[in-house]
Order: structure tokens, then C-alpha cells, then sequence
């Protein structure tokens, strides 16, 4: 089979949550919501590849870089969330993922501080994205938790029905195109990290 | 079960607080928080703010249900010869490492030194290489080589990934995967990685999965048991579970307590069926010949 092979991994940004809280804020902003801050905005998904570039031939060199460099691509990326799926060549992945782990911090002119964490290695996209959404929709009832009894958990509710049934539409639409692609797809296999 | 035996301890609990948190948030369960000793130990140990963690005000989290907080101590050992007091550190911290700087003080920690851990400082290089025989002695005695991945990541010298990478390589290598153990050294939540990227840079490292996975999981479970079987019971065989309650009813009794409890294993509280009264159950012997006697009795008395 002369097919190219790709594993899509999915990344979660995690901040350290220093420069966020001040004193007066601990007792009322959750560390949980802390560590998981949206990105800034201009950590664009064009930074995040040259970034991983620049990781990757830091430290596996002209070698690793030329392996890595033509199958590689950020094909989901949002500031929001501070989740991003990349995808890279099969038989690299683990370059690259040792790139993303070395990352300290975002690009210039940002230098945030980050902790680059990997979810999950997957090789169809479609089990890359309902791993964001998971993620997502347990990150809020997680907050939820965290916050239980206080006045804004209504307001939490809510974003957390809105996901569910946003999530569902999205499994309806798919559940139409997943037909077509399965044939295709059967034999991809998947690897899970976790 | 993902353990981080080595967090250092910093003075600045906010801080701390925050590194255990995040760890707790990448599903770590079992976190040591650690000290280091250099040079000569003063003779009283107990001056030492260690004994903070257990307290839980200095570090209010929410999950500390869930995560397992353990007290260690790194010694440095610079030099052969002194002496490192282990059994007294034993008493108060439960893991007790060594962390060897040269060829001598490695081959003493390997062979001789009753420690838990041996903990190499993998950003400096080192002059010789590993050999299996050392290390083979320390793994079949017991004690497990930790390799520390934080230091590297974060330092600005460009030499310490290398000489991570280097001396990383070189110990899988050598020990062939067994008796390794995986644990950042970091001093802030940067340093941290989850237990899925530091299994993959064992892997990259040449560390196949399932060897790395034990090196955050079954590995260090032994080497947090091996400690405290050292420390609670004889030779992992004998271990008192209730050692019974101290004396202060028999006080009121007039007798001198001291007799009374002078063997704890010893006394009846200590047996696993609790007693209402304190009087041992008869034993089988007994029973038949008490039920033969009152038998025997129960016949006389019919024949007379």
C-alpha cells in the first residue's frame, strides 16, 4: 500500500498561572481554570508549526527536521481552548511529540510560559476531534465541580448544555459522511496515549 | 498509579502548592516532596521544618485525598568517607537518596549504603562510563537509579540537554532497562510533564513503552514500599499491626503498668478476633478435656 500514513496529535496548552492571580483572586479563581487559560490570541497556528520546526531541529537536527518537515501540519488550532491537533508523518510522531514536550514557552514576541502537554495520538482526525470536544465538555463539568454552590454554576450549566447538544449535532452531521469514509479508513489504526 | 518522587521543597508555599497541583492535574498520585543535605549532618534533626507537609494548613488543596504526599531526603555525597547517619534520617523521612557526584561515591551508594534511591545529577558529564556490575549491584540489592528530566529542560546551558540525552542513553543502555525510575526535579510547575511525555522521551531515549511506564509506576511503588517496609516491619516479615492500647485504665487498677504492656506484640489486644473480656479462649485441648471432665463428673453423679 503506497498510502501515506499520518498520527494527528492532540495538544493541550497549560499555563502556569502566575502572572493571573493576585493575591486577592486565590480564593476565587480556581487553579483548575488557572492552568487551563485560553492562549493569546497571536499564537497563530503558523507560529505553532515554525515553533515545532525549530524544536525539532534543535534537537534531532537536519535529519529530524527533513523527516518530520513534509508531512507536518496544524490542521486544528484554537487560542480559546488552548488546544491545537497537529498531524506529522507515522514514523516520526515521536520527534515531534519530544519537540513539543521540550517547549518551554511561546514564541517571541510572547514568551508566555506553557507546559505542552499531549492528549491523545490517534490516526484518523475523527477520533483526534471528539477528543477535543471530550476534553472540552470535561473541562466544564470539572469547573462546575469546582465551583459548586456559587452563583455563576447556573451560567455553567448552561455552557455546559449548549457543548452537549453542539456536540450531538456534530455526531449527526458525521454519522452522515462516516459512510462514505469507512471503506477507506478500516484499516488505519490507532494508537492511544493516556 | 504515576508517582513523582522527586519535587523539591521550597520555602515559597505558594508555590508548592501550585507545582502539587498541577501534578495532581496531569494524574499524578503519588508525590515526595524532597530536601537536600549536603556535607556533614548536624546530630539533631528535628530542628527541621520536614515535618511541615503533613500539616495540612500550609498547603490547602482540594485533592489532597487523592494525592499521596511523601517526605524524602536527598543526601549529596561528596566525599567517601563521612558519615551519613542513614537510620536516623530513616526515622524521619520516608525516602531516603543519594545523590553520588564521582566514580567512588557511586560504587559506595551501588554497593554499600542503606538507601532507597540513587539519584545521578545527569546535566554534569561524567568521566567514565557506566559499567552493568555496578549498577547491577544496586538494582539486585534493591535500589533503583532515578533520572531526573526537568533540570535539562529548562536550563538555558545547552550543554545540560546534551549531557541529559548522553547520560540518559547511556544508563538505559546499561541497565537495560530494568531498576529505573523517572521524576522531574522541578522547581515550578514549568518543569512538569505529563506521564505520557516523559514515557515518550524514554522512548526516544531507547526505552521501549512498557519499561518506561514501569518506570513511573511499578518502579517507584517499589522502591515507596521497599522504604517503608524497612522502616515499619522486620524484614518485610513480621509487622505489628495494633500494638494494643497504651496502659491508662490499668493505672486506676493500682498495678504497675509497666509489666502489663512490657511486650506489645505480645499482648491479647493484639490478636485479630477482638476479645470483649480479657481472657483467652480455651484452647481445643482444653475444651475436650473440660468437656471429659464435667462428663466424667455428670456419670458420677448419676451412679451414686
Amino acid at each position: 500500500m503506497v498510502r501515506v500514513k499520518n498520527r494527528y496529535l492532540t495538544v493541550n496548552y497549560l499555563y502556569t498561572g502566575q502572572s493571573r492571580a493576585s493575591n486577592k483572586n486565590d480564593a476565587t479563581f480556581p487553579e483548575l481554570l488557572q492552568f487551563h487559560q485560553p492562549t493569546p490570541d497571536d499564537f497563530t497556528a503558523g507560529k505553532l508549526v515554525r515553533a515545532i520546526r525549530d524544536g525539532v531541529l534543535e534537537l534531532f537536527g537536519d535529519y529530524g527536521l527533513g523527516m518530520v518537515n513534509t508531512g507536518l501540519k496544524v490542521t486544528y488550532h484554537s487560542t480559546a481552548t488552548s488546544t491545537s491537533i497537529i498531524r506529522c508523518p507515522q514514523a516520526h510522531y515521536e520527534m515531534v511529540w519530544a519537540a513539543l514536550t521540550f517547549m518551554t514557552k511561546l514564541p517571541k514576541p510572547n514568551d508566555a510560559p506553557v507546559v505542552v502537554r499531549v492528549v491523545r495520538v490517534s490516526g484518523t482526525i475523527k477520533k483526534a476531534e471528539e477528543e477535543v470536544i471530550r476534553r472540552a465538555r470535561d473541562l466544564i463539568l470539572r469547573a462546575k465541580m469546582a465551583e459548586a454552590g456559587r452563583a455563576e454554576a447556573g451560567l455553567v450549566t448552561n455552557m455546559l448544555t449548549a457543548v452537549d447538544t453542539s456536540a450531538h449535532k456534530e455526531r449527526e452531521r458525521e454519522k452522515q459522511v462516516l459512510v462514505d469514509v469507512d471503506m477507506d479508513s478500516a484499516e488505519e489504526n490507532e494508537s492511544e496515549s493516556d | 498509579m504515576f508517582y513523582d518522587l522527586n519535587v523539591p521543597w521550597s520555602d515559597n508555599s505558594r508555590e508548592l502548592q501550585r507545582t502539587i497541583a498541577f501534578l495532581d492535574e496531569l494524574g499524578y498520585d503519588t508525590v515526595a516532596l524532597a530536601h537536600t543535605l549536603t556535607g556533614r549532618l548536624p546530630a539533631d534533626l528535628l530542628i527541621w521544618p520536614p515535618q511541615t507537609p503533613p500539616i495540612p494548613s500550609p498547603l490547602p488543596f482540594p485533592t489532597s485525598r487523592r494525592l499521596r504526599i511523601l517526605r524524602r531526603c536527598n543526601i549529596s555525597l561528596t566525599d567517601a568517607a563521612t558519615n551519613h547517619r542513614i537510620p536516623q534520617l530513616q526515622k524521619h523521612y520516608d525516602i531516603v537518596a543519594a545523590r553520588p557526584t564521582d566514580e567512588k561515591t557511586l560504587a559506595q551508594a551501588c554497593t554499600n549504603l542503606d538507601v532507597d534511591l540513587i539519584s545521578l545529577d545527569l546535566t554534569q558529564r561524567f568521566e567514565k562510563h557506566f559499567k552493568f556490575p555496578m549498577l547491577g549491584a544496586a538494582i539486585t540489592r534493591g535500589v533503583k537509579i532515578e533520572l531526573c528530566y526537568s533540570q535539562a529542560l529548562l536550563s538555558s546551558d545547552p550543554n545540560a540537554k546534551r549531557n541529559l540525552i548522553g547520560n540518559a542513553t547511556q544508563l538505559i543502555r546499561v541497565s537495560r532497562g530494568r531498576g529505573l525510575v523517572f521524576s522531574s526535579e522541578a522547581k515550578s510547575v514549568l518543569g512538569i510533564r505529563a506521564p505520557s511525555d516523559v514515557i515518550n522521551l524514554a522512548s526516544v531515549w531507547g526505552l521501549g513503552h512498557e519499561r518506561g511506564k514501569d518506570g513511573l509506576t511499578k518502579e517507584p511503588r517499589a522502591v515507596v514500599e521497599f522504604a517503608r517496609l524497612k522502616r515499619t516491619s522486620f524484614k518485610g516479615v513480621v509487622d505489628v499491626i495494633y500494638g494494643g492500647e497504651k496502659a491508662v485504665e490499668e493505672k486506676e487498677t493500682g498495678k504497675k503498668a509497666t509489666n502489663a504492656q512490657k511486650r506489645k506484640a505480645a499482648s491479647m489486644e493484639s490478636t485479630p478476633v477482638s476479645l470483649s473480656e480479657q481472657e483467652k479462649p480455651a484452647s481445643k485441648r482444653q475444651q475436650k478435656r473440660n468437656k471429659k471432665a464435667q462428663e466424667e463428673s455428670e456419670k458420677e453423679k448419676a451412679d451414686e
